[in-house]
């Protein structure tokens, strides 16, 4: 995907996660726009390995700090002792207006990301993610095995909740259906 | 009777010491051929003290990580119980073999380096880098033979050197991840620290100092406590934030006063326009054979061959270099411009080409890599918290990024008032879909 293009995607998502409450720190859009990419489909073209809480792409690092570059994001320091936020900078407005098209094209996959994500945890978002890559790997695991293998990626993810986010994560993707179709 | 340790003088640190197995690896061919490898590329014919090569500075990263993997295992500066379940007991035989293969991956971190380091990286041919390169060199028959002798596996040392963002055959455990943070990490790698501070001294800028001994000494093993997950990260102590946040501005100042000094830049543009008609095929070879073959000596003679010349292939470029007939820059980004159109020099780009041909102008674009400088911070009433939350100095520091437009010497002049009349029309942004 074109770069302004893939700008306005990920904006749009950052808009929607903070319309549903979440906190959007770096790992908050970076499982996110993993489950955009991976589950709904959307071409972004970030490679994602597992890493630190779970799927990460140094792809989106360095795309998120260039957009910060280009006034496209800024960081909002929270309250002490917490991370900050990264919002949509001054420049972004405009950018969004010039691609009503592309933003249109992937609003419903946007929303129905941050309908799910954005309440949760950074370390329900690691459990969940590393759900959807364990589920990737290999797809006809039940969830067991899926649970087992997350507890042996993530060892301090234990199997009862490592069972809970396969089960999340499967009835995700059977809710995305519609929208991939669409 | 034979020495076991070895000494060697470095304007930086003083002292390098190492071992006879480790001097096996120095003595090799691929670590050798460093030597013949300028660390700043060209930047010498604008600072002319940056002659400095890889050698003395992958000497360097090793001596700091060496230093900081002794730190930040050392039981008494272990303060969370998840650190201390990978951290591997001191002195045991686990803590003696990770300390060697931290040490060996960032003296080999390197190795895939090109003549005249980051200037030509883009003439690999596709999916390759100095990172796949570096790996395909210690996994080599060159290095294998003092792997084993040295007792160490190859793989250990490859993972370790370019890290998880470059070696994709094999996951890193919480462990693995620290070492190679501790060598290439985007916060506090010591590969940064030593050519910040070696780049300033042999430049003679002094925006590249910081307080490394305080630094390495308050480094600390945590978890991101305030993310709720337990995966453990480098920080520092609360004692050392102002040397981090030190390190961290030198890093924006060196990049922006002379990593991406215009006139710099644009003798990269030449040395890599001079190198595509060089090489066959325009592009680099990635046999370790042919790799250890070629240095900046072997292009430094041949642009000065085709320099002296006219009509050879590549004598235009040659000549920019040798006779400092540079292209001149007509616009740099700012903030005005920015705020109007993120893509500005994009567009700027694309109209001179079109206006003077593409063969009298060039660009030059970059965005700063990795993420924002968020790590944690051992506080001194024992809490472990965002280094943005408690830095004010780090949440403001600016993101680096340069962009450039040149052309050649002979239109400079019509170029600026050709911009300066159009400027405005050029950048306004054009809708997309």
């Amino acid at each position: 995907m074109e770069r302004n293009k893939k700008a306005v995607v990920l904006l749009g998502l950052i808009e929607e996660l903070r319309v549903n409450l979440s906190w959007c720190g770096e790992t908050h859009i970076q499982k996110a726009t993993y489950f955009l990419q991976e589950m709904m489909q959307v071409p972004l073209g970030c490679d994602f390995i597992l890493y630190k809480h779970g799927p990460f792409s140094f792809d989106l690092a360095d795309e998120i700090t260039a957009m910060r570059a280009d006034n496209l994001l800024k960081l909002q320091p929270q309250p002490y002792p917490y991370g900050p936020s990264i919002l949509p900078g001054e420049a972004s407005k405009s950018l969004m207006k010039r691609f009503p098209k592309t933003l249109k094209k992937y609003s419903h996959h946007t929303a129905l990301v941050a309908e799910k994500l954005g309440g949760k945890k950074v370390n329900e978002l690691e459990r969940l993610a590393t759900a959807l890559y364990v589920t990737f790997e290999n797809k006809s695991s039940g969830d067991v095995q899926r649970a087992q293998r997350i507890h042996d990626l993530k060892p301090h993810v234990s199997i009862d909740e490592a069972l809970e986010a396969t089960k999340t994560v499967d009835q995700f993707t059977e809710d995305s259906r519609n929208i991939i179709a669409a | 009777m034979a020495k076991h340790f070895h000494e060697i003088r470095d304007p930086i640190h003083v002292f390098i010491r190492l071992d006879s197995d480790e001097r096996k690896v120095l003595d090799s061919r691929p670590f050798q051929r460093l030597r013949y490898i300028h660390q700043l590329g060209l930047t010498y014919l604008i600072y002319p003290g940056a002659t400095h090569r890889r050698f003395e500075h992958s000497l360097g990263v090793m001596e700091l990580a060496g230093k900081v993997y002794d730190i930040v295992t050392e039981p008494d500066n272990i303060a969370h119980e998840s650190v201390r379940k990978i951290v591997p007991k001191h002195k045991e035989y686990e803590y003696r073999y990770w300390r060697r293969v931290l040490r060996m991956a960032a003296l080999c971190h390197d190795l895939g380096h090109l003549p005249f380091s980051h200037g030509a990286e883009d003439l690999f041919p596709e999916a390759w880098d100095h990172e796949r390169l570096t790996i395909e060199i210690v996994m080599s028959d060159e290095l294998k033979p003092i792997w084993k002798e040295i007792k160490i596996q190859a793989e250990d040392v490859a993972k370790i050197a370019v890290g998880p963002k470059k070696y994709k055959d094999d996951a890193f455990d919480d462990w693995q991840a620290i070492l190679s943070e501790i060598i290439v990490g985007d916060a506090f790698g010591v590969d940064r620290m030593d050519y910040l501070l070696r780049d300033s001294h042999h430049a003679g800028v002094a925006y590249g100092r910081f307080d490394h001994y305080r630094l390495i000494d308050t480094l600390r093993i945590l978890p991101m406590e305030e993310t709720d997950s337990v995966e453990p990260v480098l920080g520092v102590e609360e004692g050392g934030l102002h040397s981090a946040e030190a390190l961290l501005m030198a890093r924006y100042f060196m990049y922006t006063q002379l990593y991406f000094h215009p006139v710099r830049r644009i003798y990269d543009i030449h040395l890599k326009d001079f190198l595509k008609s060089w090489l066959p095929n325009g592009v680099f070879p990635t046999t370790v054979e042919d790799h250890l073959r070629i240095t900046d000596n072997e292009v430094i003679a041949s642009i000065l061959e085709t320099a002296g010349n006219a009509g050879t292939a590549g004598y235009k470029s040659a000549q920019s270099i040798m006779s400092r007939k540079h292209f001149r820059r007509i616009y740099q980004r700012n903030p005005e411009d920015i705020a109007k159109n993120p893509e500005a020099a994009i567009a700027i780009f694309n109209a001179a080409c079109d206006q003077f041909s593409a063969e009298n102008v060039r660009a030059d674009r970059y965005r700063q890599k990795g993420g924002s400088p968020n790590f944690p911070v051992y506080t001194t009433d024992e809490r472990i918290i965002s280094s943005l939350a408690i830095s004010e100095v780090l949440t403001r520091l600016p993101v680096i990024a340069t962009d450039y437009v040149f052309v050649s010497p002979e239109i400079r002049g019509e170029a600026e008032k050709w911009l300066e009349q159009n400027r405005e029309a050029i950048i306004e942004p054009k809708e997309g879909e």
